[in-house]
């Protein structure tokens, strides 16, 4: 197998949304070589979403669609007809990973059937990510984003509070829900790609969204086994002050002092005020008890302040104080911008745009932006001309609607 | 049957609170030989919390937080204040595939165990730091913890109530979500190992990582310099898109109507036929512009009867619905408990317990929790015997000198 990191694998992807588009897209971005299928009738419904410049919805230009797709090739085809089965098959023979997200009930009529697939391509390694996993008595249940972050246990965490007892459980911005399972299944499908070097078996990965969110449900998922406690919405229920969103002059920040010097070191920033010295505040856990007063002590002189100087003066004592960063505030900040962390474009729709890269750095196997995403049907000619599809039956086929 | 997939992968494992543990856990998970450096000097923060198995806090080994995250992991417990200790942790790094660690940039340089210092002791070393700001730019030396890294990602100033206040996403939702990107960025340096022969060095943020979940956000500011407001559950595709109370002491439950269609269909569901005629909310322009009365039509639905009542109802109509689920909801779900997800060890201090397991299931390379979380130092004797090569009276020796402290 040639080349760095991930060059030379090959990837085939029928994803809609952010679930498999995100774990290919991880893979295209350190080499694979990453061919997406999408129906010729509209495509990944991302398209459809946006942001869009202008506001004005065109599907070769949503923002979601385009940071999902980078470095891919995209090819258009409708499996569920007998011709397209058969280049379906082709497509996959060839392949190290399939990766889909189509729902368990219409997997069949897709093709998206292990057995079939692996007596074609024995080495296949398919990773069929789905909401609640293919067995089980939810495993057919409908669901979306938002659902699937109240069925890991998730939404019920956030929201709420003193002041909002009424409102309901609050969910994360996005598609918080996909993004979590394509990393993880990223990280499946590549455990069993580096298996595979060394045994040479093939298989099918079954991946659960719901208990991917289970498992990062901090203190949630395990209060009940060990306390027989329930942990209802963290707003109202912290252990530890101040670890809180609050309002300065010209944004917002956040205020964390989980340590006794980070709290001495904000009172003294704060210029020592005489109600820091009250017994009520006098340790973390009396603080959280207290909160409601301290936080009424604090939030006039916190108004006060500009968010970048209290962030910057917080950092020089080693108190873990953060902006809350607007998108204005990532796209300007130096520190991302010295890290590299966005990174520009052309693409022959959207035109040149700013993209996040990476969150890691691999000194070996540097991340690379090779080609944006790829308009709807871009590469049909040039993939399906390597399998021995001429230019007549192309167009045959585009008739047909099957490309 | 196969192995599991990282079956004979070591890992030196420095971590410590939760990031690097999320992240080493995932090599656990695919049956990678994960090995904890510990020491009393510097306790693992998340021994040192709540919850604590029936609520009595004594000792190291009885935070649920703890043994959730550092499970199928084994436990070295090293002084690395002490010569010999940090000789041990080469040495133990020179039978090891993979290094890796989440302390603030520069702490492992400042231990002596930088990736300089490993790579000559041991030239094909994977090393992995994870850090809230990464190892290079302005602010890499700031501290970060994960709650703070969800506002400072983006994330917070997306999400909340309409016209509220910016809010937390999970509690550190920042930590899980750096930890897994660093496993697949491990991942991808093993197989890169495995092409080349090559090992390296991984310097990732749980900053960016964070913002790496943020297109929407993001892309809409490159392109038109203004930001999604924050708008609770809703979503400018889909209504009914929110959580709605249900009977009984603070249940609810999701729903979400993704075409008209699905709207006809809720509305038969709901008893209210005439609805799905009614102008003001039969397209998804006149279900947006009349939210806040959709809304309440659905509550005084919702409101008359249980989450999981609802929910039944609403997927035989092929409507995408669940119950919210609590931490007890979670550890009793049928669907979960159907697919074997839990698992439940005989711990030697904190007896039964349940816990969450893998989200995957392997056709050829099961991956199964081999272990408990690690009791502190219950592999040192293991650990220096079978893999560093110690003889069992150079160990003794060692923990007279309180180098195994």
């Amino acid at each position: 197998m040639p080349g760095r990191g991930l060059e030379g694998f090959r990837v085939v992807e029928c994803g809609d949304m952010v679930a498999a588009s995100y774990a290919t897209k991880l893979m295209a971005d350190m080499g694979a070589e990453v061919i997406k299928i999408e129906s010729p009738t509209g495509g990944d419904s991302a398209r459809q979403r946006g942001p869009f410049p202008g506001k004005i919805p065109h599907p070769e230009k949503s923002g979601l669609f385009l940071y999902l797709n980078t470095n891919k090739r995209g090819v258009t085809l409708d499996t569920e007809q007998t011709r397209g089965r058969e280049i379906f098959h082709k497509l996959v023979g060839q392949a190290d990973l399939l990766v889909h997200n189509v729902h368990p009930t219409a997997m069949a009529a897709m093709g998206l059937d292990y057995a079939e697939l692996a007596a074609l391509n024995p080495g296949l390694i398919m990773t069929s990510i789905t909401p609640f996993g293919l067995k089980g008595p939810h495993s057919h249940y409908q669901a979306t984003d938002l659902t699937l972050w109240n069925a890991g246990g998730l939404c019920y965490l956030n929201g709420g509070g003193p002041g909002s007892e009424d409102l309901p459980p609050l969910r994360a911005f996005g598609q918080q829900a996909g993004f979590q399972a394509g990393i993880h299944a990223a990280v499946a499908a590549l455990g069993a790609l580096f298996a595979r070097m060394t045994n040479g078996v093939g298989q099918h990965i079954d991946f659960s969204i719901q208990e991917t969110l289970m498992a990062i449900s901090e203190f949630a998922g395990i209060m009940p086994s060990y306390a027989n406690q329930v942990v209802v919405r963290f707003t109202g229920n912290k252990a530890i002050r101040p670890l809180d969103i609050m309002e300065c002059k010209d944004g917002w920040i956040y205020l964390c002092c989980v340590e006794e010097h980070q709290w001495k070191g904000f009172v003294d920033i704060m210029g020592n005020p005489e109600w820091a010295d009250e017994e009520l505040f006098d340790t973390r856990l009396h603080r959280a008890e207290n909160w409601d007063a301290l936080q009424v002590l604090m939030e006039p002189w916190v108004k006060e302040q500009t968010v970048e100087e209290l962030y910057h003066k917080a950092q020089a004592r080693r108190i873990p104080f953060a902006p809350v960063s607007t998108m204005g505030d990532l796209l300007d900040s130096e520190h991302l911008k010295a890290r590299g962390f966005f990174a520009e474009i052309a693409h022959p729709e959207a035109g040149t745009l700013s993209y996040p890269t990476a969150p890691y750095k691999l000194s070996a196997v540097p991340w690379t932006l090779r080609r944006p995403a790829p308009c709807l049907g871009q590469h049909n000619a040039e993939v399906y001309g390597a399998l021995g599809i001429g230019a007549a039956e192309m167009a045959q086929l585009q008739q047909q609607r099957i490309i | 049957m196969n192995k599991a997939p990282l079956d004979g992968i070591r890992v030196a494992d420095f971590c410590w609170a939760w990031a690097g543990p999320y992240g080493a856990l995932q090599l656990a998970h695919l049956g990678a030989e994960v090995i904890r450096i510990e020491s009393t000097t510097r306790m693992c923060p998340s021994r040192l919390i709540p919850p604590w198995a029936d609520n009595i806090q004594q000792g190291y080994n009885r935070s649920g937080y703890f043994n959730q995250y550092n499970q199928g992991k084994r436990s070295l417990t090293l002084n690395l204040k002490t010569a010999e200790g940090l000789d041990l942790a080469k040495k133990l790094v020179a039978k090891s595939d993979i290094v890796i660690e989440n302390f603030a940039a520069g702490i492992m340089d400042k231990m002596g165990l930088g990736y300089e210092v490993l790579r000559a002791i041991k030239p094909d070393i994977i090393m992995a730091a994870l850090s809230g700001y990464g190892a290079t730019g302005p602010e890499s030396s700031y501290v970060s913890y994960g709650p703070p890294q969800v506002a400072l990602s983006g994330m917070s100033s997306l999400t909340g109530y309409d016209d509220g206040v910016p809010r937390q996403a999970g509690f550190s939702y920042g930590d899980p979500n750096g930890g897994v990107h660093g496993a697949y960025a491990i991942l991808c340096a093993l197989l890169h190992r495995a092409k080349t022969g090559e090992g390296q060095y991984i310097d990732l943020s749980q900053r960016e990582a964070c913002a790496m979940l943020l297109p929407e956000g993001i892309m809409e500011y490159v392109m038109n310099k203004t930001q999604p407001p924050r708008n609770g559950n809703r979503d400018p595709y889909m209504a009914p898109h929110g959580v709605f109370r249900c009977q009984g002491d603070d249940r609810w439950v999701s729903i979400v109507v993704r075409d008209d269609a699905e709207w006809q269909r809720l509305c038969a569901v709901m008893g209210k036929p005439e609805l799905a005629s009614n102008a003001q909310f039969a397209t998804l322009a006149a279900r947006k512009e009349n939210e806040d009365a959709l809304e309440a039509t659905v509550t005084a639905w919702t409101r008359g009867r249980s989450a999981e009542e609802a929910t039944q109802q609403l997927q035989q109509a092929g409507i995408p619905s669940y119950p919210s689920l609590d931490g007890r909801d979670l550890l009793a779900n049928p669907q979960a408990a159907a697919r074997e997800f839990f698992v439940e060890f005989e711990h030697p201090e904190v007896g039964k317990r349940r816990h969450l397991g893998i989200p995957w299931r392997m056709s050829e390379t099961p991956c199964t929790v081999q272990r408990p979380a690690p009791m502190l130092g219950e592999a040192t004797e293991y650990v220096l015997e079978q893999i560093v090569g110690l003889s069992h009276a150079e160990v003794v020796a060692l923990r007279e000198k309180n180098v195994l402290v």
